[in-house]
């Protein structure tokens, strides 16, 4: 056993006597569920940054009718590219890596159960990003160009067989895809793990946060979702390489069998994203509204059948299919089941905001704002269940409007409000008020912009995927909105990426609590020691540092 | 020699085991990589990421086997004391009427009913003076709404709209009488629940809203039957329904609702001593 004598380091000072290579050695070697969380959560924004560009340049395309930003061949690999970047790259990496940092201080442990698996999990993910942009210079083209993927997201058959996808810019989307979702599966194990094993003493399941539950039935959605796309793509490889007919159509392979296979891990996929926005919301709301949370043991109940629901509704994305009007009436009828848990939580949330002393600050706002934005895409996400609505917008810019107001209305508002409420655990330092409130108003009213009029562009009949459009459709308008939207959209990631680095440097000193909260987390230093806390806590309820605020009302009396 | 010299105490521990940092990892990861982007390049890009792999794998196993290799992680300077910032916990109190509005009395349904039917006649004869002023026909307001079913009215000239039609004189009776009672039921049940200023929330605020949302989804769910609409006469029709049927429930006498009964008459318990529905002791 080696005792090392090691002097404090936070994550924004470095060792001023260690070198940069051993400083970087630090990182790439750590098995720290805290800097394997922050490596997660800057790598995920930094593919934010790239794959924000690549949806800017589609705007721009699309602003007026007839435009020549890019021609058609990359506009595929941008729409491509963006999809999968925002899906793969950014929600995936960021709600593992939240999950990572934050899972074991919530529940009083000093790491996840497996720290090498977990960094093997991340360089895996880390790897896989890069190999997928490696297409941009590896991949044969069909003249021989460097191609990035040009299939869309979901990847249709047989749109992927070797006869209509030449090159390799199909293989590196597999492969780069597949490799990451190792690395997913791999997180998703250990997040199981340590829940279910290294809580701290007296944290029941019912007691823990609702943030580590709702990531606990995340992992486990991981953990079944993942698989069939694995397998689905090296059926695809099988096909490609190979000479198999998996999806090969003219050889007797269904199309409908990938699509079956992507969607059942597509759909589940959506809630593996939307849960931790869930988390997120769940642990900011009650303390900014000075309240408990309402219902925790029906948000937990929601959140399980929700978990449970959402392997059952992937064929919702197949209702222009031509699938028997049986099938169709199942699926329409589990997906809107699944509405009931969701409204319950949305309710609950409300039902805590409902008397509380509400603090306006940033990460509420986000919150508030991933509230109603979330709302109105769900809400949408209803009428798309509804089959003869579904097969008059299918594939429209409608669908496009509903999915980026669950995704980024959703989980990218929460994203932002996780980052200004934890960060000053992570980095010890606060973020600046002021420019958060500029970030938050910029980008909602950018993200409205950008998205509402896309549901009145698809309800005109606007395909999604086109690259440029006739001047009479009457879609110029609201192409032009969505687009100068993107504008808003983009002042707002400048005021946040400076607010980020300005805090890094001259932040207010957060200290541990800086929000008056209740979670263990913010019992240790901020940033916390690498072993997190001097001595395992001991927990009496579901707030346990309230407990310690308040010995004379400690919440276990009411539990 | 001192005692404890003698006795040597336990030391205190100095810090905390936790895994050591470890390369392999990263090294296995690369390896797994290089395997695959050799199917996509070359062959030898494979190997070397099979040889990369191996290595970090036989590192890894290293470290695990025949015990985790560990570092003690010093302690640090531990968190501050832990203090409230605010001693004073408010408690919501049962009982008291924090910001809930439950109607504790209501207006029966037949209010809505008759409102809802008695504003629909109203409203039907605002839209029939509309129809005449502006196309001098009693039948062009009846005609319209009747396109919202039938397939083609909507396209038909105005002179054709003027005209006499009797399948859209059935079908526009059978819509108006559905809508009145269903909108009427509905301001029955609503209005209790408007703290102030009901007959407004009955007569614009909810006629403009409703106007405003057809304006806004009519154009694109059928053109040609906007087209036709006037929209002034539209407004002034809700308006008038609005009005009629607000004031109407406004001013029936209303009726208690459960909220006001003891639990014991809730569950229907009877007993000496409770008073039955309506306050007469049993």
């Amino acid at each position: 056993m080696t005792i090392l004598e090691k002097p404090k380091q936070t994550l924004h000072t470095k060792d001023p006597n260690a070198s940069f290579l051993s400083y970087m050695h630090q990182w790439i070697a750590t098995s720290d569920h805290k800097k394997l969380g922050v490596m997660y959560v800057t790598t995920g924004l930094l593919f934010f940054l790239i794959g924000g560009l690549e949806a800017a340049m589609m705007r721009w395309q699309l602003a007026w009718s007839g435009m020549d930003v890019v021609g058609p061949e990359e506009f595929n690999r941008l729409f491509t590219m963006h999809g999968t970047t925002m899906v793969f790259l950014v929600g995936m990496p960021i709600l593992l890596g939240v999950a990572n940092y934050l899972v074991p201080l919530m529940i009083g442990a000093r790491d996840l159960a497996f720290p090498r698996l977990n960094a093997f999990g991340f360089w895996l993910f880390f790897f896989g990003g890069l190999l997928l942009y490696f297409s941009y210079f590896g991949a044969q083209g069909l003249y021989g160009m460097g191609s990035a993927p040009d299939v869309g997201w979901f990847a249709y058959a047989p749109l992927t067989e070797r006869t209509f996808s030449r090159g390799h810019s199909t293989d590196y989307w597999i492969l780069g895809i597949g490799i990451s979702g190792f690395g997913s599966i791999a997180t998703g194990i250990n997040l199981i793990t340590t829940i279910l094993t290294m809580r701290c003493p007296g944290m029941s399941l019912m007691k823990m946060p609702l943030f580590v539950w709702l990531m606990f039935i995340d992992a486990i959605l991981i953990m079944i979702a993942m698989p069939p796309l694995t397998a689905a793509q090296i059926m695809l490889l099988f096909d490609r390489w190979l000479g198999a007919h998996f999806f090969d159509t003219q050889g007797g392979g269904s199309a409908v069998l990938w699509q079956n296979l992507f969607w059942f891990f597509g759909h589940p996929e959506v809630y593996i994203l939307i849960l931790p926005a869930f988390a997120y919301v769940s642990e900011i709301i009650p303390v900014f509204s000075r309240k408990v949370i309402f219902g925790y043991p029906l948000m937990v109940a929601a959140t399980i059948a929700i978990g449970f629901i959402s392997l059952g509704v992937w064929v919702h994305h197949m209702f222009a299919l031509g699938l028997s009007p049986m099938v169709n009436a199942i699926f329409m009828g589990s997906t809107m089941l699944i509405a009931v848990p969701t409204g319950i939580k949305m309710f609950n949330w409300i039902a805590t905001l409902y008397g509380g002393r509400i603090r306006f600050q940033t990460p509420m706002l986000f919150s508030l704002g991933f509230l109603t934005q979330f709302l109105l895409g769900g809400l949408t996400g209803i009428m798309l269940a509804v089959v003869p609505f579904d097969w008059q917008v299918s594939d429209s810019y409608f669908v496009v409007g509903h999915f980026h107001y669950v995704l980024f209305g959703g989980l990218v508002f929460s994203i932002f409000a996780a980052i200004y409420y934890w960060m000053p655990k992570v980095t010890g330092r606060m973020l600046s008020e002021t420019l958060g409130k500029w970030h938050f108003w910029l980008l909602f009213i950018g993200f409205n912009l950008t998205f509402g009029p896309m549901h009145v562009s698809g309800m005109l009949g606007m395909p999604r995927r086109i690259y440029t459009y006739h001047p009479d459709r009457g879609w110029e308008l609201w192409n032009l909105l969505s687009s100068i939207g993107v504008l808003f959209q983009i002042a707002a990631i400048l005021f946040f990426t400076y607010n980020v680095l300005n805090s890094l440097f001259k932040g207010k000193k957060a200290g541990d609590d800086p929000w008056d909260a209740w979670t263990l987390e913010w019992e240790t230093t901020s940033p916390p020691p690498e072993y997190n806390f001097p001595e395992i806590p001991t927990v009496h309820s579901r707030r346990p540092l309230w407990d310690k605020k308040h010995p004379e009302d400690p919440d276990w009396k009411y539990e | 020699m001192t005692t404890d010299e003698l006795h040597p105490r336990p030391s205190e521990p100095q810090g905390i085991e936790l895994p050591a940092p470890s390369s392999s990892p990263f090294t296995c990861a690369f390896g797994v990589t290089l395997i695959a982007a050799g199917l996509v390049t070359q062959w030898i890009v494979t190997i070397i990421g099979a040889m990369i792999m191996l290595i970090g794998a036989i590192g890894w196993f290293k470290e695990v086997h025949p015990d985790d290799r560990e570092e003690t992680i010093p302690f640090e300077e531990g968190p501050a004391a832990i203090t409230a910032r605010n001693q004073k916990v408010l408690r919501l109190m049962q009982g008291t009427r924090h910001r809930q509005r439950v109607p504790a009395e209501i207006h029966p349904y037949s209010a809505g009913l008759w409102g809802g039917i008695i504003a629909g006649i109203v409203m039907a004869v605002v839209a029939t003076i509309g129809s005449l002023i502006e196309h001098g026909s009693l039948w062009y307001a009846c005609n319209l709404l009747s396109a919202t079913i039938l397939i083609g009215v909507e396209s038909q000239t105005a002179e054709q709209l003027a005209q006499f039609n009797s399948t859209s004189l059935i079908v526009a009776i059978t819509i108006q009488v559905v809508m009145s009672i269903f909108i009427g039921l509905i301001y029955g049940a609503v209005l209790p629940m408007i703290p102030r200023f009901q007959l407004l929330f009955a007569a614009a605020f909810v006629p403009l809203l409703w106007t405003g949302l057809t304006w806004a989804t009519i154009s694109v769910i059928n053109p040609t039957l906007q087209a036709n609409i006037d929209w002034l006469w539209f407004i002034g029709a809700q308006i008038t329904f609005g009005l009629v049927a607000g004031w109407w429930i406004i001013h029936t006498e209303k009726i208690d609702t459960m909220q006001n009964w003891s639990y014991l008459e809730r569950t229907g318990m009877e007993s000496p001593g409770i008073p039955s529905q309506g306050g007469e002791e049993s």
